[in-house]
């Protein structure tokens, strides 16, 4: 039978050693009281279960403020234990009359494999707070999470340094499949339409696959509740900066056998706002929508979702430079060179894509705490992108990118106290250029195949949690591409690897946790650190098979293939530690992880090279041993039940430690400190709630030595292949932002004003591709409103 | 008998795996098609003709025979042009990428008028007319444009030069060729838009 143990902290308030908690345990859905949960006062002997009314009293308490653990067996359906009570499930209302003020913190319950890993989730409520930003965005707020960017409307989650194919971002269960290279290519997935996504800090390569060397980012949808009266949610919101707009509207509804949900969702911006300036070329349009279905038999459950998002984002005008004047124009100008009065039109450069995602999925309980799992998916990427260029409204870049997923998990009964997950995974890419781009494809076409087997396993002996995992992967490619002088080149390979995960978790008091993780991980380069051969946005790039180093000399005159290249996979060794207690209203988090990736790929500028046009900046691919180090700070103090503030600071140190230069675009060190003022009950809101949130992130002190794109240009500074590592402009200076947040909550409505950079401060953020061209944005007030419905009896 | 019944059941599921499994197996192995490269320059040749005898031509080339690759741009000659004659300054334009299949982008300009110019730098007073040193700094300095795009702008696949009596030698002449949809108009220069190519000769005239 499976137990599922939900922590909630409490705080109740009276007189010493005469503390009383009391309270009533609920399904947060259908608002029925739950009984017979346990609910134990953690660090004491006391414990009591609720009633038939929920309700629970406990006398006699020692400490104004209690840590509750509530456990609930099988409380979903006693003869038949799945996973639809999610923590969401439950909640506890407070007693009036010995509790002052409950607060709830719910700990999800981590994805097996991972349990011994780093991991943090953000709930509906932070999303809805503004459901027009990216997922990358979504996550910064937390420490060791930040984001590389093209502009306003791209983002890439960088986690603890790494990010683009070396993090996994698993939607609905599966690797979203898309073209996951470069700076430029963000997720497709709408935020909005998420109810929770977690951040996995570790090498969740056993688990996940490897791509997840860097970490996981976990998205999901409506969990398909049962027994779930009709829902409603109906969102709207609007930005000052970009004048942006957004709807969304999410309906559902869970009978005894069924679960429903449809979402939709609209947003629009136009061209944002530096502090002095419109950054012409900027806005976006995205659409989505979603749905899922569940049947419930027995002990079987038949899920399916689709989802489908569209989108058409702008990228700045200004960052276009195809010719070496208008690149150095570009970057010595303090102001972009194409500022424009605003506008909502998205023209060139800019990137439609679709993404189609559907997903069967089979679970079936087939005895007590046991179950096998089998999940098929079929995404369907396609992606335009478009340049400035002579034939401007022809993509020159037109890929469709189709993934099929295919998973069978075995969960399997306690075995000799073991608890465990086995695997078997085959996962499919066919990448295809579509004619007529008039230009030679920048990826070429492929076929990746990979068959996967893996087994998790973790052992609780006392306080302590072993968790141990084992991977193996087969994955062949097959790539044909073009020359430019449109001669076919083709390469096939495979690789075959093992991958491990070793953790511990210590409970070393009722107040402090101790977790340790060591992952190792691979990854095959991908296709465009391999292959790209062209001019993309403002660089030109050489794939690592595209190019021969000469005596310092590059020579791309021929594609070599992979067998007979010194290119290797990427391996990946990452210890992460984390220590986290909480006593007399504070609570530290200590995150410290060492992470040694050998055979590390990375794109860095070469120098200029000769063209029709005049002297061109040149980027190339390069391979090296590099190490990452840092750590993640967290505190949270609570000084009153409705004052709490929470300090966060984050460190990295990167460097390429084979040949002791640094690496290029690392995230610098940051700081921020967030005070929270929880008003509760005021005027006629329901609840109020304030937090100020300063930040500073700091100019990156590794950043590599500047050369400027005119003394390469001029040929006072000439470099070969083996120069030092270099960047075309200095790492920015660091900068300090202000914002500024007010949510309240009236009947069913709930809101939320924010202002992101209240102080308009003009800054430019080190990992923002655009950062040589133009100002990040400036002051933005953002208001969302959201209507929730919730039907009161579950007519069945 | 319940047990068989879901076994049943999974099997079912089992065969629907293994037989989607089999489909998305079946990979294609299509090359991308082959693409006119339009975007890129490899050779540029400027043919000035003696308006007076059309068999005076003089010719001077530059080429960057791998485009995007490595391989740097040439200059292969020097612009060497006689004294006190008119001459009319056409170019060849070419993507020779493919040598099978060489791509003729001076029509693509002449398509796209009204999104190219032309531009010229030269060594102070280097010719009678146009006087000056060219248009490269100042938009409106004078360069005999001998054709104009649909809303009557200048283009510059035509222009006329006139040589004085002073003879020069190891001068400059410069051309630029720029990009400027959607903001060209009589006033743009040589700084706007983006740059399709800019090449120094050295220029004598003996």
């Amino acid at each position: 039978m499976m137990l599922v143990c939900y922590h909630f902290f409490g705080f109740a308030q009276n007189q010493p050693c005469n503390y009383s908690v009391s309270g009533n345990v609920l399904n947060a859905d259908t608002e029925e009281p739950i009984p017979d949960a346990v609910v134990k006062v953690s660090g004491t002997e006391k414990q009591t279960t609720t009633d038939e009314n929920g309700n629970f009293k406990i006398d006699g308490l020692c400490s104004k403020k209690n840590t509750l653990i509530i456990s609930c067996i099988g409380y979903a359906d006693s003869t038949r234990d799945h996973e639809h009570d999610s923590e969401i499930h439950f909640y506890l209302t407070q007693e009036v009359t010995s509790l002052k003020e409950v607060t709830i913190e719910a700990q999800r319950t981590k994805e097996k494999g991972t349990e011994t890993i780093s991991q943090v989730t953000i709930g509906k409520a932070e999303i809805a707070s503004n459901p027009t930003q990216s997922l990358a965005s979504a996550l910064s707020g937390l420490e060791g999470v930040t984001f590389s960017s093209t502009g306003a409307n791209v983002q890439l989650p960088i986690i603890h340094g790494l990010y683009g194919n070396r993090i996994l971002i698993l939607n609905n269960g599966l690797k979203h499949g898309f073209q996951n290279w470069g700076t430029d290519h963000a997720p497709e997935i709408d935020v909005a339409s998420a109810n929770n996504i977690t951040v996995v800090k570790g090498a969740a390569g056993v688990r996940y696959g490897p791509e997840a060397l860097g970490g996981a980012i976990i998205v999901e949808p409506s969990p398909l509740l049962l027994n779930n009266p009709f829902y409603a949610a109906l969102g709207t919101g609007y930005q000052t900066n970009g004048r942006g707009y957004n709807a969304n509207l999410e309906v559902g509804q869970g009978t005894e056998n069924w679960s429903y949900f449809a979402n939709g969702s609209y947003a629009r911006s136009g061209d944002r706002k530096a502090p002095d300036y419109y950054l012409t070329n900027s806005g976006k349009e995205e659409k989505a929508l979603s749905f899922g279905v569940l049947r419930h038999l027995n002990q079987w459950d038949f899920k399916i979702n689709y989802s489908f998002i569209d989108q058409n984002l702008a990228l700045l005008r200004s960052s276009i430079a195809n010719s070496p004047d208008s690149f150095i124009r570009a970057i010595n100008s303090d102001e972009p060179v194409f500022i424009n009065p605003f506008s909502y039109d998205i023209n060139q450069p800019n990137q439609t894509t679709q993404h189609h995602l559907a997903k069967a999925e089979v679970n079936w309980w087939y005895a007590e705490n046991a179950r096998l799992t089998f999940i098929g998916g079929i995404q369907l990427n396609k992606r335009d992108e478009f340049d400035v260029r002579r034939n401007a409204d022809i993509p020159i870049i037109d890929l469709d990118l189709l993934t099929y997923d295919y998973q069978l998990e075995w969960k399997h009964p306690k075995w000799h106290g073991l608890d465990g997950l086995l695997g078997l995974q085959y996962f499919s890419q066919n990448n295809d250029n579509n004619p007529g781009t008039q230009t030679t494809p920048f990826i070429p076409n492929y076929n990746t195949d990979r068959f996967s087997a893996f087994v998790v396993e973790s052992l609780d002996f006392g306080k302590n949690t072993m968790e141990a995992g084992i991977r193996f992967d087969f994955e062949t490619n097959d790539v044909r591409g073009r020359e430019t002088n449109q001669d076919i080149f083709r390469d096939n390979y495979s690789f075959t690897n093992f991958t491990g995960t070793l953790g511990y978790v210590r409970q070393l008091s009722e107040n402090s946790t101790f977790r340790t993780n060591l992952g190792t991980a691979w990854r095959t380069p991908n296709m465009e650190e391999l292959f790209s051969f062209g001019q993309h946005g403002f660089k030109t790039t050489f794939g690592l098979l595209r190019f021969q180093d000469n005596d310092g000399q590059l020579s791309t005159s021929e594609v070599i293939p992979l067998d007979e290249s010194d290119v290797d996979p990427e391996r990946g060794y990452k210890f992460i530690n984390e220590f986290m207690t909480r006593k007399n209203g504070n609570t530290h988090h200590l995150t410290v992880y060492s992470h040694y990736i050998e055979n590390y790929i990375y794109d860095r500028p070469i120098g200029v090279f000769g063209t029709i046009r005049g002297p061109m900046p040149a980027f190339i691919f390069d391979q090296v041993d590099a190490l990452f180090f840092g750590a993640d700070y967290n505190w949270e103090k609570e000084w009153t039940n409705s004052l709490s503030g929470t300090f966060g600071l984050s460190f990295l140190w990167s460097g390429n430690i084979g040949d002791n230069d640094p690496l290029i675009n690392q995230p610098p060190i940051s700081t921020n400190f967030e005070l929270q003022l929880n008003q509760g009950k005021v005027w006629w809101f329901d609840s109020s709630r304030w937090s100020i949130r300063p930040s500073y992130t700091f100019r990156q002190f590794q950043a590599p030595r500047t050369v400027t794109p005119e003394s390469l240009v001029d040929g006072s500074v000439t470099l070969t292949t083996d120069s030092e590592i270099f960047d075309f402009a200095d790492a920015p200076d660091g900068y300090f932002l202000l914002d500024l947040s007010w949510s309240f909550s009236w009947k069913n409505l709930h809101g939320n004003i924010t202002a992101q950079n209240l102080l308009n401060t003009g800054y430019r953020d080190y990992l923002n591709e655009m950062r040589y061209f133009a100002d990040d944005l400036g002051r933005n007030l953002i208001f969302t409103l959201n209507y929730n419905f919730k039907s009161r009896n579950n007519n069945e | 008998m319940k047990m068989i019944e879901q076994f049943r059941n999974f099997r079912w599921i089992a065969l629907l795996f293994m037989a989607i499994a089999v489909v998305s197996c079946s990979d294609d192995d299509e090359a991308p098609e082959e693409e006119d490269e339009l975007e890129v320059i490899t050779d540029v040749t400027l043919i000035f003709t003696n308006t007076s005898d059309a068999s005076d031509v003089v010719r001077a080339s530059a080429e960057d025979p791998d485009g995007l690759g490595a391989q740097s741009l040439v200059v292969l000659d020097a612009i060497t042009l006689s004294l006190d004659t008119e001459y009319t300054l056409t170019f060849d334009i070419l993507n020779a990428l493919d040598e099978d299949d060489i791509e003729d982008i001076g029509e693509e300009i002449e398509d796209e008028d009204d999104e190219h110019q032309f531009f010229f730098s030269f060594t102070e007073d280097a010719f009678a007319d146009p006087s000056g040193d060219g248009n490269i700094d100042t938009a409106s300095d004078p360069i005999n444009y001998g054709d104009e795009d649909d809303n009557g702008n200048p283009l510059g696949l035509s222009t006329t030069w006139t040589t004085g009596s002073d003879a020069l030698a190891g001068g400059n002449f410069t051309v630029r060729l720029k990009h400027q949809p959607d903001i060209k108009t009589s006033t743009t220069g040589a700084e706007d838009g983006e740059t399709d190519f800019n090449l120094s000769f050295v220029l004598n005239i003996q």
